[in-house]
């Protein structure tokens, strides 16, 4: 009961909803049981009234304040035990508070359609507490025909992403646990609607490349009342290794190089009945960054497991 | 387990693309080429700044039996023995049509300067000063009627430098030193174009001059370029050091002779102040009962460029000839239903139409509508083959063309200082960014007919594509919320008609003989 309760949790949690380009990610600590599949429904809502042009936190008036809502599904399944799969699909609406000095159209639709495999690479238990060790691969692509040249409203970055990432996690008999992760982002190349832009430098072509990303997190959690209900505090980070600078007072566009740093909370219970139910809260915030929007976001979700194959009592 | 191997398909389509990477173009992707023809009239042809090439005056060279001459080839010779691999990729870049590679380096500093000033702290607005070029702002707002003069003065000045150019090149006849000494490789197809004076030198000294003077925190980003152009006329084989110097004479002059002109034709007035633009919107309003606000936030106070219509035309005795007629009252039924014609295209944003809006927006950051047409109008040079003198006399009469338009369209956009569609509709949203002038008639619109114009007199046979893009450029606007049509279709025929000004000039300068 334990075992199967806290795969659960940890299957359903995490899955690191985010703004933009980082997409959604799995990066919880733990593998599903073979043959059960977890669904997970979640909503955020993010906004900004300032952002990084290069490193100069500004205000806009054209934009005033932009907002940034995200449905997502996402599924998981248990392939073998050490071997899970995850799809997710967000929906994405984008607009800016009135009154604005821009009049711009905000947009909506569904984003990018997100594949990944996580394999169990290492599971040690000893006197103290147990040290797992993950590694896993996301691929992500545009499902929709979303302008990614339309920033700050774009829904995406509408480019091919695949992300690799290894996570070690090392959870005490106390119920504390630390989880460190580090990846790199591959972006492919979006298409704009124009067929010149500048980018240091005239570019004769709609194709825009990119920049990747190296990603790094950093959480300290713990469990309570059983197991069930957890809470964590988390650090991540990400840095492009290319890409030009916002201009100034000009909007963003796709070739930026954007870092940012993020902290947030995140909380999770599981309901002893029904069974295989659980909700999910998270807030996060960019404390820093260089040509991303200081944004703050909320969210919550809901998850339910159980086993497909194998139904479980 | 079908699901896990459209999953592992996936991965490895996304590893596969993670490999790949693709070339995006930097520059206009051509090589050097055999020219449909050298022109060997070309030197009587009607210059626009000058009345004859033979105007500007050089030294006789010396003669290809001469010490002088010979020393000169025999240094070409060990000049490029001793090429680098930098060097050579150099003489690669400039070809033998650098009139292309001189406009797209104009290019890439208009979207690099196509930035608004941003408000102050204290939300005022400071404008770019050319007495202060670092600012900040710095110096210039390279916004399209910007762009749209400097393209033209570095157009003109280069047509006139070749018509000298080529006046010396066919009363001198002096071989290239390719052609003297068949040890020295010829980097470029041959043409046969005579070498004193070097077309390449003209090029190289008229632009740098010309694009200082416009931006002016670029002089030595453009010196070495010069520089990089002039050391590769002699690494390709195509001319001797006296060929430049006497290359560089022209340049300089005509460069000179032109800005001038540039520095008498009222633009430095056309960013007038505030008292000014009040006085227009206040006639607009006394006139129509209407009048166009910035709804910016913090709003800035003038409009960009209110006196950009008295600026001196190029082929229009007087601008008012070309002023459209009065746009829709507001409450008209013309005005009406283009209400309704923009709700509707805002509450049915298709794929095309934003597709059509983007494309053809040129907004800030980019090298503007004015630059979209040289890139549109380089394209077709390439497609005809043309040489270095028929390339620049089409970005000289295109580049007049399309100022005379702006001229024109700015004399509208004031006098009739009409409002934009978020002014007069109730919670409008676009997908265009709204422009800080009047509305009335589009600027796109009125430079794209221009262009296009010209362009369909110099290339008859690709007009139905030019007229077509030019009336899509014009409906780009009204799809992007940001004119009403009649913005577009009044600007069309404006531009179509200010543009024939230019083209009966054309006509007359001697190369359609």
């Amino acid at each position: 009961m334990k075992k199967y309760f806290r795969t659960l949790i940890l299957l359903c949690a995490g899955l690191g909803l985010s703004y933009q380009s980082l997409a959604q990610t799995p990066t919880d600590g733990l593998m599903m049981p073979k043959g059960d599949i977890c669904f997970l429904l979640n909503f955020e809502y993010g906004q900004f009234d300032h952002y990084w042009e290069g490193e100069t936190l500004r205000k806009n008036g054209t934009i005033a304040k932009v907002q940034r809502r995200t449905a997502m599904v996402m599924a998981a399944y248990g392939i073998t035990k050490r071997l899970d799969v995850y799809a997710g699909l967000p929906y994405v609406s984008t607009n800016s508070t009135t009154p604005n000095g821009g009049k711009f159209a905000g947009t909506s639709g569904i984003q990018d359609l997100a594949l990944g495999l996580k394999y169990e690479a290492l599971r040690k238990k000893g006197e103290k507490g147990e040290l797992t060790v993950f590694g896993s691969v996301l691929f992500s692509t545009p499902v929709s025909n979303y302008l990614s040249d339309y920033q700050p409203y774009s829904l995406g970055i509408g480019a091919p992403q695949l992300a690799w990432r290894a996570l070690v996690e090392y959870e005490w008999n106390s119920g504390v646990y630390l989880r460190g992760q580090a990846g790199y982002i591959w972006k492919g190349y979006t298409e704009a609607e124009r067929e010149y832009y500048y980018n240091d430098g005239s570019y004769f072509t709609s194709w825009m490349d990119v920049p990747s990303a190296w990603t790094y997190e950093a959480v300290v959690g713990k469990w309570f009342m059983n197991k069930s209900f957890r809470a964590e505090l988390s650090y991540n980070s990400s840095r492009s290794t290319s890409g030009d600078d916002i201009r100034a007072y000009n909007a963003p566009q796709p070739t930026n190089k954007v870092d940012m740093d993020r902290v947030g909370v995140f909380a999770q219970y599981f309901f002893n009945k029904p069974k295989g139910l659980g909700v999910v809260a998270s807030y996060s915030r960019v404390i820093h960054g260089r040509n991303a929007p200081e944004m703050t976001a909320i969210s919550a979700g809901v998850t339910y497991q159980f086993g497909l194959f194998s139904p479980k009592n | 387990m079908k699901i896990l191997r459209l999953i592992l398909l996936s991965l490895v389509t996304g590893i596969l693309l993670a490999a790949c990477s693709m070339d995006l173009e930097t520059e206009l992707e051509y090589q050097s080429y055999e020219f449909s023809g050298i022109d060997e009239n070309a030197g009587t042809w009607k210059p626009i700044l000058i009345s004859s090439g033979s105007q500007l005056s050089i030294d006789t060279p010396s003669g290809v039996e001469s010490a002088e001459f010979l020393a000169e080839v025999e240094n070409v010779k060990s000049t490029i023995a001793s090429m680098s691999g930098d060097q050579r990729k150099n003489v690669d870049h400039w070809t033998n049509n650098a009139v292309l590679r001189w406009n797209e380096v104009a290019l890439g500093l208009i979207a690099k300067y196509n930035l608004i000033p941003g408000p102050n702290e204290d939300e005022s607005y400071t404008l770019p000063s050319p007495a202060n070029p670092a600012g900040p702002p710095v110096f210039p707002f390279a916004h399209p009627p910007y762009a749209s003069r400097a393209l033209a003065y570095l157009s003109v000045a280069q047509y006139d430098g070749l018509i000298a150019a080529w006046h010396y090149k066919f009363q001198f006849k002096r071989p290239a030193p390719y052609q003297v000494d068949l040890d020295i490789p010829h980097a470029y197809v041959a043409n046969n174009l005579p070498s004193y004076p070097s077309e390449g030198a003209v090029l190289a000294t008229v632009s740098r001059k010309i694009l200082t003077a416009m931006f002016p925190l670029e002089a030595d980003y453009l010196k070495e370029l010069e520089e990089q152009h002039l050391e590769s006329l002699i690494l390709a084989g195509e001319n001797v050091p006296s060929d430049l110097e006497a290359g560089k004479k022209i340049g300089e002059e005509i460069a000179g002779i032109a800005l001038a002109r540039a520095a008498d034709d009222g633009m430095k007035y056309a960013q007038s102040p505030k008292a000014v633009s009040d006085s227009l919107r206040a006639a607009a309003f006394e006139r129509f009962g209407w009048q166009w606000e910035n709804l910016e936030s913090p709003v800035r106070p003038v409009g960009l460029t209110p006196l950009f219509g008295q600026v001196k035309m190029w082929s229009v005795p007087n601008v008012e000839d070309t002023r459209p007629v009065v746009p829709p009252a507001l409450d008209s039924d013309a005005f009406k239903k283009d209400v309704k014609i923009l709700q509707d295209y805002a509450d049915n944003v298709t794929h095309e139409r934003r597709r059509i809006a983007n494309f053809w927006q040129d907004g800030l950051g980019t090298y503007t509508p004015p630059g979209h047409w040289n890139d549109i109008a380089g394209e077709f040079i390439l497609k005809y083959k043309l040489n270095s003198i028929r390339t620049a006399r089409v970005f000289a009469y295109m580049n007049m063309a399309i100022m005379d338009g702006g001229i024109s369209c700015w004399d509208a956009k004031y006098y009739y200082y009409y409002p934009r569609p978020i002014q007069l509709i109730k919670d409008f949203e676009t997908i265009a960014g709204t422009p800080n002038f009047p509305s009335y008639t589009s600027g796109h619109s009125v430079f794209s007919a221009a262009a296009a114009e010209v362009l369909t007199y110099v290339f008859p046979q690709e007009g139905t594509l030019f007229q077509d893009w030019a009336e899509e450029a014009a409906i780009s606007r009204v799809y992007g919320g940001i004119h009403w049509t009649f913005d577009a279709t009044v600007g069309t025929t404006q531009g179509r008609d200010v543009a024939q000004y230019t083209i009966d000039v054309a006509k007359m300068d001697g190369a359609d003989n």
